[in-house]
């Protein structure tokens, strides 16, 4: 019986094409929008890293005095100090074999050229961070590695590059062992890595969630040796006199994110046992005054939420869509019942002729569900027309505003149920009209 | 077969209460060919909706090969009422956006009959109404009589025990009329039950047995044969008139009816 509901779906459509298309195209419209912001705001939300989120924890230290106040919600400042992230980053934790990986990292920038004169110079913000990093991250290789640890521990001039930097500068041919020149000095390329689709740059929040994902990777050493500025947030809590750059390496001054892979609940333990020990350790050298000590380590997810990274207008804006949507399916729901109510008479054969209730409503379910799909995939398009207009827009959201296979399959499943919901009305309506009313007066 | 005891039907509106049909008793047995006959207003077609289950009744009992329909449930009715009952209108009630053999599937696809089956059927029944060429035609492509012819095709392909026709030659010319009377006596000969409401006394007399409908309820048909049936009318018409007077039907609800 479905396919012959169908048969008759589709020959109602072409009985009323105008009717048919103003009511597809208003669920096209309803759907084109709703999934524009649901999408933005899927991206946004969705999980950066499903396979490992629980186990990279973002690590916060209350290194301030009592009685400083910061604006997060639990009073714990987003980055930590240069001496705490390298004392952090050089502590052995954990058993022999299962030892905490963990890395530091900050931004920094530099002009890229090469000894070439085809390709112009142009400026590109650079991670520092340790080789851990990414594993860390699953940041995959499409040549080459990480810099070794004694690259790193000897602040060699090596650098890892995107793939996309890498497209480039060498037309996507392997370059390991090359040199490009960041401002005046000469890098080795020891890796190129495969393009990274992360849409939200959890591991660095603090320069804009929804930026790109940095082209350029140097060992973290490499901040002490060639006193790299940062192209990142500085805070601090305190006035302190930082002249020079070794001043900002020893000062209070709050400027790197610390991340740490903790791989079992036995191991977070550990690592905030050390934390705490670390942090009395501190205290009792003087460098802060806290009756208490303070700090915080937090999962992927966990540390999306802390930030707020999707706010409170993004979820507005998604409400308001579907507000829209529901005013949408509201004038599909006069179309229907106007059109179904025509039928009356139809419906009374049918149902003289042995059609039960059921079958009468399941004939319309199934043409409103068609009409669902139709509007559903006519909605997909408008929603990339959104997306596009967002992206073209706003920059910032260029990673953000696509429509994953997801969203794709969601678009025309919300269509059909919302037509479902908008039709049940007409639908019973129609199949509870008593035949007989109709049977005589055709 | 089919068996009325005091059934009634009552209209209910805010200020009127309307009795279309009272105690109603009527015994139909397997192969009869009834004709129903009645002012207008008197009920005919209330009672016809109410025996193919199109409407429910107020009171009384009414069973249909021994089942109660007052125990069944709308969907137990219109799986009944597809099984076992076919109905021809005055209308002709076909649905003008399915050509003829799709009319005629209509029931059948209800019913759950595999594909060939119902095409075996529909042909069957098309050559019997004389329209098998037609098939593919539209019912605005045929004339009043073809359409009935299709109709009762349309009746027919279910195998019914029971035809329902409420004024079937009510839309045709006399000749035309004729020819859907001599199908349906043929119907009745092979051994279908017909109920037949019309107005047409020379229809009506063509039938072995007839009834009286009379305002809502069976007239003493034993007094009146197939010879007196313009006597009957006119004694009906005088009757109803009487009634209208005493009763609280209102001429509207009444014609509705």
């Amino acid at each position: 019986m479905f396919i012959h509901y169908v048969d008759l779906a589709w020959r109602s459509f072409k009985r009323t094409p105008l009717v048919s298309i103003v009511m597809v195209s208003a669920i096209a419209v309803g759907i084109g929008i709703t999934m524009t912001s649901l999408s933005v705001y899927h991206m946004m939300s969705m999980d950066p890293i499903p396979s490992k989120s629980d186990k990279l924890f973002a690590v916060q230290l209350n290194t301030m005095d009592d009685g400083n106040q910061w604006w997060t919600d639990d009073n714990l400042p987003q980055q930590i100090t240069y001496k705490d992230a390298i004392a952090l980053y050089q502590a052995d934790i954990g058993q022999a074999g299962m030892k905490i990986r963990k890395v530091p990292s900050t931004r920094t920038g530099f002009s890229v050229h090469m000894d070439r004169s085809t390709t112009k110079p142009f400026l590109e913000s650079t991670r520092l961070t340790g080789r851990d990093f990414f594993d860390m991250f699953e940041l995959e290789f499409e040549y080459g590695g990480a810099w070794s640890t004694q690259q790193e521990k000897s602040a060699a001039p090596v650098v890892v590059i995107s793939h996309s930097l890498n497209q480039k500068l060498f037309g996507g041919a392997n370059s390991i062992g090359k040199v490009i020149n960041l401002d005046e000095t000469k890098f080795q390329i020891v890796g190129v890595t495969k393009h990274w689709d992360i849409h939200t740059k959890y591991y660095d929040l603090t320069n804009g969630a929804f930026n790109n994902t940095e082209n350029l990777f140097i060992p973290v050493s490499l901040l002490t040796t060639m006193e790299l500025p940062t192209w990142g947030n500085t805070n601090g809590w305190k006035f302190e006199e930082v002249n020079t750059h070794q001043d900002k390496l020893n000062s209070e001054l709050l400027w790197l994110q610390f991340w740490a892979e903790l791989d079992s609940h036995e191991q977070v333990q550990q690592f905030e046992n050390y934390l705490q020990a670390y942090l009395q350790e501190q205290g009792s050298l003087g460098r802060f005054d806290r009756r208490a000590q303070q700090f915080a380590v937090r999962d992927v997810n966990t540390w999306l939420d802390y930030n707020r990274v999707v706010s409170q207008d993004n979820r507005i804006l998604v409400g308001l869509s579907f507000m829209f949507l529901i005013v949408c399916l509201a004038n599909i729901l006069g179309l229907l019942l106007g059109k179904f109510l025509k039928r009356a008479p139809e419906i009374g054969v049918r149902r003289a002729l042995g059609a039960n209730k059921t079958q009468v409503f399941m004939q319309h379910l199934v043409e409103v569900s068609m009409l669902g799909l139709f509007g559903g995939i006519a909605g997909i398009g408008i929603a990339q027309l959104g997306l596009w207009g967002v992206r073209q827009s706003y920059d910032y959201y260029s990673a953000l505003a696509t429509m994953d296979i997801s969203m794709l399959v969601a678009a025309p499943f919300i269509a059909v149920f919302s037509c479902i919901l908008a039709g049940m009305y007409p639908a019973w309506l129609v199949c509870k009209t008593a035949p007989a009313i109709y049977l005589k007066t055709q | 077969m089919l068996s009325m005891k005091n059934v009634s039907k009552v209209y209910q509106t805010e200020k009127v209460q309307t009795h279309a049909l009272r105690d109603f008793n009527l015994d139909v047995s397997e192969g009869e060919f009834i004709a129903v006959t009645g002012p207008s207003g008197s009920g005919k077609t209330t009672f016809l909706n109410i025996a193919g289950m199109l409407e429910s009744f107020t009171g009384g009992t009414y069973c249909l090969d021994g089942i109660d329909i007052a125990t069944l449930s709308d969907n137990a009715r219109a799986d009944l009422r597809n099984q076992k009952i076919g109905f021809i209108f005055q209308g002709f009630n076909l649905i003008p956006d399915l050509n003829l053999f799709e009319n005629i599937e209509v029931p059948l696809r209800y019913r759950g009959i595999k594909s060939a089956e119902r095409k075996r059927r529909i042909q069957d029944c098309l050559e019997r109404v004389g329209l098998a060429s037609r098939s593919k035609h539209l019912p605005q492509q045929l004339s009043g009589g073809q359409q009935q012819r299709v109709a009762i095709a349309r009746a027919l392909a279910g195998k019914p025990r029971f035809l329902l026709a409420d004024e079937p030659t009510g839309n045709l010319d006399s000749l035309m009329a004729r020819q859907v009377m001599e199908l349906l006596e043929q119907i009745n000969a092979e051994g279908s039950t017909i109920i037949m409401v019309t107005h047409d006394q020379e229809l009506a007399r063509r039938t072995p047995r007839n009834i009286q409908v009379v305002d809502g309820q069976l007239a003493d048909f034993t007094l009146y044969q197939n010879n007196n049936m313009d006597a009957v009318a006119n004694k009906s018409v005088s009757s109803i008139t009487s009634a209208e007077a005493a009763s609280d039907v209102s001429p509207s609800s009444a014609s509705e009816a």
